[in-house]
């Protein structure tokens, strides 16, 4: 499956810690995450009402099922009141370890929001009462999710498109590489707003439309990977044994072009997180009640006197940029020719 | 001339190419023919023609800038140049296979040996059910010692003589009806050489297919090909069977060809230029 070279790589890459411990706590955090739902959130992750057992992170229940008398969902956080109707019918429950949901506003608490940090709250609330950890968390799954999938979406695009471009060269090459230097010269971020303001700004809307910008990077690379590579001896042989164009782009030509691919994602995460943040940040990325990062350093600014707010959520998008770099740069540091020889 | 229809057959063929300074012609008016089982040797030194002639068998120059001028490359009567794509594929390697020159690089360093031999069965031979077994087989038939282990290795792993069976092996799995070998010895040292071109010798008379092997090296071809054709400038100078043209060859150039071959125990004070402006035309 995996070449001698590629398994060599990864032992190397392996071997300079700080790569690979930026590795494996940015992918356990990431996959950690995934369970967001059961970290942070004020349902129950087991209830027991009456002889009976109930998962309410994972299913819905209406407000009748624990005795009371809506058929909207039961409300969770007034049921851990030790004097509610609830415990006295002798229920218990099992909390999260975060217990509050990143949506809901915690008023409850004397004074006005934003709430300083506390036992209830780690990382303190924002002006609206919600509380930060749960929000942070709930947004670091949301970038996460957003620069994958903008970082897949990109890097398939620029290699097909880059791929193209050099293996057929000529006027095909010299044609669409003046059509994506126009494409690149729009300005992206009003292309955001324009169409955020058009079709409603949204997860899938963002996705589409960063999408269409940020393949045009590594499609120069593969352009220059493809050009060179076209004319080395197996490429021929390859013709010469009758496999189609399509066999040759990305069966023979493309394993051997893998280089630059890897050695961006990193960085291409990397500036996916940014570019989200800032949008965020500037109120034309993921609609309002959305728990994101740049939303919730918007209202730090907005709180100066609240320094809790502003900076756990700077401080998260630092911790989380600086690992992704340092991956990069690991995998940037494997990947260089000139490491394995002496000379250096 | 033989009375059969002829396997291939290349009439009047000039090749162009169009480049900064111009138009070039790199072959002019090219006529050969092969026939089946029977193996032609095309002799001439680097910038003959002789390569471009025979990638353009089956269309392999990039185009452009080649271009096909004139004539006609008939393939059991079939002629080439009018082919489509899908055509030509099936041709390539299934019915013409190539070896060429550098064995290092003409094999992907990213995929094994069997990884590259099972491609090309796969792509013309699609009635095979066990490729391991057939892999195996045809590394067995050119001559690689133990194949079931080493063709699980990567080309790097394999000497120059290895890695150019390998290449046999790849060429001859999709059982063709006429071998292009281009220079197929000329990277590899003369021990290899040898070994290489015995080898072609015996699966030439295993398998009764035609080769069209291509050299500037006129010592390697007696033994294998029954005729030659010597290549000048885009031009075939000189056409007859190998023992004719090597006992009494015509044209100067192929004499100083055919001098050049070191002969055991003779002392050459210093080989013949040849004087092109005085040859040409």
């Amino acid at each position: 499956m995996f070449s001698d070279i590629a398994k060599e790589r990864f032992k190397r890459f392996r071997a300079i810690k700080r790569a690979w411990f930026a590795f494996i706590i940015l992918s356990g955090a990431f996959v950690l995450s995934l369970f967001s739902g059961e970290i942070a959130s004020d349902h129950p992750l087991i209830l027991s009402y009456k002889g009976h057992y109930y998962f309410p992170t994972l299913k819905f229940y209406p407000d009748a099922t624990f005795g009371g008398e809506y058929r909207t969902e039961a409300d969770y956080v007034a049921m851990r009141a030790p004097d509610s109707a609830f415990h006295k019918a002798g229920g218990w429950m099992l909390l999260p370890p975060i217990p509050n949901s990143p949506q809901h506003s915690y008023l409850d608490i004397a004074g006005n929001p934003p709430f300083p940090p506390s036992r209830d709250h780690w990382l303190g609330t924002d002006g609206s009462g919600r509380d930060i950890l749960s929000r942070l968390i709930y947004g670091f799954r949301i970038s996460m999710v957003f620069s994958l999938a903008l970082t897949a979406v990109g890097t398939i695009v620029g290699i097909v498109v880059g791929a193209i471009q050099g293996y057929a060269g000529g006027k095909v090459d010299i044609t669409s590489q003046r059509l994506i230097e126009v494409w690149s010269s729009l300005p992206s971020l009003y292309v955001v707003i324009l169409l955020g303001a058009i079709y409603g700004q949204g997860f899938a809307m963002l996705l589409v439309v960063l999408s269409l910008f940020q393949w045009i990077g590594l499609s120069y690379y593969m352009r220059g990977e493809f050009f060179k590579l076209r004319e080395q001896p197996y490429v021929l042989a390859s013709r010469a044994l009758g496999a189609s164009h399509f066999r040759i782009l990305f069966r023979q030509m493309l394993p051997n072009a893998m280089t630059p691919v890897i050695t961006m994602l990193p960085f291409s995460v990397v500036a996916g997180i940014s570019s989200l943040t800032a949008l965020d940040f500037l109120g034309f990325g993921l609609p309002p009640p959305t728990p994101s990062w740049g939303e919730l350093i918007d209202e730090g600014l907005q709180n100066l006197q609240a320094p809790w707010l502003a900076g756990s959520a700077i401080a998260a998008l630092f911790i989380t940029l600086m690992l992704a770099t340092m991956i990069g740069e690991g995998i940037r540091d494997v990947l260089d020719p000139k490491s394995l020889t002496k000379l250096r | 001339m033989s009375t059969a229809e002829p396997l291939l057959e290349v009439k009047d063929l000039t090749i162009e190419f169009s480049t900064r300074r111009g138009l070039f012609e790199a072959v002019k008016g090219v006529s050969f023919y092969v026939n089946k089982g029977e193996t032609l040797a095309i002799v001439g030194e680097s910038g003959s023609g002789k390569s471009v002639s025979a990638l353009s068998l089956t269309r392999l120059l990039p185009e452009p800038p080649a271009r096909y001028k004139t004539g006609s490359i008939l393939w059991k009567g079939e002629d080439v140049l009018k082919m489509n794509y899908e055509r030509l594929r099936s041709i390539r390697g299934g019915q013409m296979a190539y070896i060429f020159q550098e064995p290092s690089t003409s094999l992907n360093p990213v995929f094994t040996i069997r990884n590259q031999i099972a491609e090309a069965i796969q792509l013309h031979r699609p009635e095979v059910k066990d490729i391991d077994k057939e892999v195996i087989r045809w590394l067995e038939i050119v001559g690689i010692v133990n194949p079931a282990q080493r063709m699980g290795d990567y080309p790097h792993q394999l000497s120059g003589g290895m890695q150019q069976r390998a290449m046999i092996a790849m060429a001859l799995s999709c059982k063709p009806d006429l071998l292009v070998a281009d220079e197929p010895t000329t990277a590899l040292d003369v021990t290899i050489q040898a070994q290489i071109m015995d080898q072609l010798r015996e699966l030439k008379a295993q398998f009764h297919m035609s080769i069209i092997l291509i050299t500037h090296n006129f010592g390697i071809i007696g033994g294998l090909a029954e005729r030659v054709a010597v290549m000048f400038r885009g031009k075939i100078v000189e056409h007859g069977t190998t023992a004719e043209v090597l006992r009494n060859p015509q044209h100067p150039y192929t004499r100083a060809l055919i001098d050049c071959i070191p002969k055991p125990g003779v002392r050459v004070r210093r080989l013949a230029t040849i004087n092109h402006d005085a040859l040409a035309e």
